[in-house]
């Protein structure tokens, strides 16, 4: 790819699944910015009259055991999945896209020396990996967040020194070296931008993964702790009352799966706009 | 077999590695491990005994080298809740984590492979189905398709229990029937990624030119694509089915809880819930060596398949 492809490819508009997915997206993000404004009802408010109640007019999704709005809760619950996903995204970036830059640009003695650890977080199932940490700092969403970082740094640094090594024999970076331009301006400024296209394809499904651990890891009681509304606390719940209130668990769950999908089809687009001839596939 | 030499030494470095975070698992929890394990009902003297049964008055080292030659001696520890040493619990649990996992993992290549052969040659609509089940696949978590399942399967047509276990050792058919619905949960998920994989190798193999050799020496379409393309297809969806196995083995630590399945999943996030640190450390020791064994024989089956690797060449 050359300097001038990451500019072009920006211009074009987000076609087909890229669109649906940046659509859904677009609407969750504005549902859980605005939850306080358009829930019905208050997330954690408990009503005697309402409990295992069905849907209706105005609780669209039922009331859980506790008769609790449903729907609210799933609202509110959007701001912690939606926050543990970007946010567990961002700090993994923050820390692995330089550690891969440096190791796939400079190589050598340095690149083992950043690869080795990274491929030894590798070596663990990424769940387990999770408890363990969960095991020595305790529970909690921001511990969750931590832990889903932790899984996705060598991942995100993989991807970017595999990408980089790709890019370091380019012409233009050997162009800008003869121009007399450092060996860390060049990275920097030429082989930097030209290598985040993975990592970013990457980044969001591994946001839409994180949508699914953090629920995973509430729902075994070791993410977010209630009454905080979570989509995978409220799995929980809704499992011991299956059969009496069956919306309890599927509205919750349904929303996972809306906003994995989100990310999962913005990355299937963001893969053609970056790889239109599928190299990378 | 320098190739199956050199891959299994150099599984033991990340042996080695796992071996000291799981060591240092129970020594990083905050405060006094022992402490909390046992509760703060738990006498003085008995705090005392258990740090030095654990040898935590030790220096880090010394206790790093008792630990790990307990453990080559086949001695985890034990349970200081139930008071069961740790090899009796496990010994238990692995064969149903095992039985779980493999299960699905077959399951799922039986259902995969063939779904993504025909999304690689099949009309567009086989093309859309096979992308609308990857899709669906990876988007779903796996544990609430297993509520719905049992929503649908035990709640409302009451064909099968929605959670225990029979080993199957004792009552065979029982051990299936409550295997049917967590091995389907897990293995639906990863169905899509091994149909997804196995179309892409398909489309690539069935492009290349031996192929169209193939074609043109009149051999029957059905062999090409079942004997040769699908051969040379092999190694990718033998990677993908080698690194989603330890998806699974995550995926099993839920789906045990889910169904009440008595594996090492489901001991671990007991031991987790109760604090009981030197359980959660035996637990994670046998899903990690099973993960880094399973690694190994991914690498080693590639050798088999493309002699090319095995040789050291570039593929």
């Amino acid at each position: 790819m050359s300097a001038v492809a990451i500019v072009a490819p920006v211009r074009r508009r987000l076609t087909g699944r890229a669109a649906v997915g940046a659509g859904i997206l677009a609407v969750l993000v504005v549902l859980a910015v605005l939850a306080p404004v358009i829930a019905p009802h208050d997330p954690n408010a408990i009503d005697p009259s309402r409990v295992l109640a069905g849907p209706d007019a105005s609780h669209p999704f039922g009331s859980d055991a506790l008769g609790r709005d449903v729907f609210s809760r799933v609202l509110f619950a959007y701001r912690v999945s939606l926050g543990v996903a970007v946010g567990s995204v961002l700090v993994a970036m923050a820390v692995g896209v330089p550690l891969g830059l440096l190791a796939g640009f400079y190589g050598g003695a340095l690149d083992s020396l950043i690869m080795r650890p990274v491929d030894l977080l590798l070596a663990l199932p990424a769940l387990l990996l999770a408890l363990s940490l969960i095991t020595i700092i305790g529970p909690g969403s921001g511990v969750v967040l931590f832990a889903i970082a932790v899984i996705y740094l060598p991942i995100l640094a993989r991807v970017v020194r595999g990408s980089v090594l790709g890019v370091v024999g380019e012409a233009y970076v050997i162009g800008a070296r003869a121009r007399g331009v450092s060996p860390f301006g060049c990275m920097v400024r030429h082989v930097l931008p030209n290598s985040l296209g993975p990592a970013v394809v990457q980044a969001s499904v591994l946001m839409g993964f994180a949508i699914q651990i953090e629920a995973a890891l509430s729902f075994l009681g070791l993410g977010v702790q209630p009454p905080t509304p979570s989509l995978g606390l409220m799995l929980a719940d809704g499992y011991q009352v299956l059969q009496q209130a069956p919306w309890a668990d599927i509205f919750p769950g349904l929303a996972i799966a809306i906003a994995v999908l989100g990310f999962v089809l913005v990355g299937d687009g963001l893969r053609a706009h970056f790889d239109p001839h599928g190299v990378s596939r | 077999m320098r190739y199956i030499l050199e891959r299994i030494l150099l599984t033991i470095p990340t042996l080695l590695a796992m071996s000291v975070f799981v060591f240092l698992l129970i020594r990083l929890v905050p405060g006094d491990p022992v402490q909390t394990m046992l509760g703060f009902r738990a006498t003085p003297q008995n705090v005392a005994t258990i740090r030095h049964q654990l040898h935590l008055d030790e220096p880090l080292i010394t206790q790093y080298r008792e630990w790990l030659s307990a453990l080559l001696h086949g001695d985890l520890g034990r349970d200081y809740v139930s008071h069961a040493p740790l090899s009796e619990l496990l010994r238990s649990a692995i064969p149903v984590t095992l039985e779980l996992t493999l299960l699905s993992m077959g399951l799922a290549l039986v259902a995969g492979v063939p779904l993504g052969v025909l999304g690689a040659q099949g009309p567009g609509l086989a093309r859309r189905l096979t992308d609308g089940f990857v899709i669906g696949g990876v988007s779903v978590p796996d544990f609430w398709l297993g509520t719905l399942l049992v929503l649908l399967f035990s709640a409302t047509l009451v064909w099968l229990p929605p959670s225990g276990y029979t080993p199957f050792t004792a009552d065979p058919l029982a051990n299936l029937r409550y295997m049917i619905l967590p091995v389907t949960t897990l293995a639906i998920g990863e169905a899509a990624y091994i149909s997804r994989t196995t179309r892409g190798a398909m489309e690539e193999a069935l492009g290349a030119p031996f192929v169209t050799f193939l074609r043109a020496k009149g051999l029957p379409e059905r062999s090409i694509v079942y004997r040769h393309a699908l051969r040379n297809a092999s190694v990718p969806i033998v990677t993908v089915a080698g690194i989603q196995f330890g998806v699974l083995l995550g995926g099993a630590i839920v789906i045990e809880t889910l169904f009440g399945l008595p594996g090492v999943g489901r001991l671990t996030v007991t031991a987790i819930n109760q604090r009981n640190y030197t359980v959660v450390q035996g637990a994670v020791l046998v899903i990690a060596t099973l993960f880094i064994v399973v690694n190994l024989l991914t690498d080693l089956l590639y050798g088999w398949l493309d002699p090319r690797i095995s040789a050291g060449g570039e593929r």
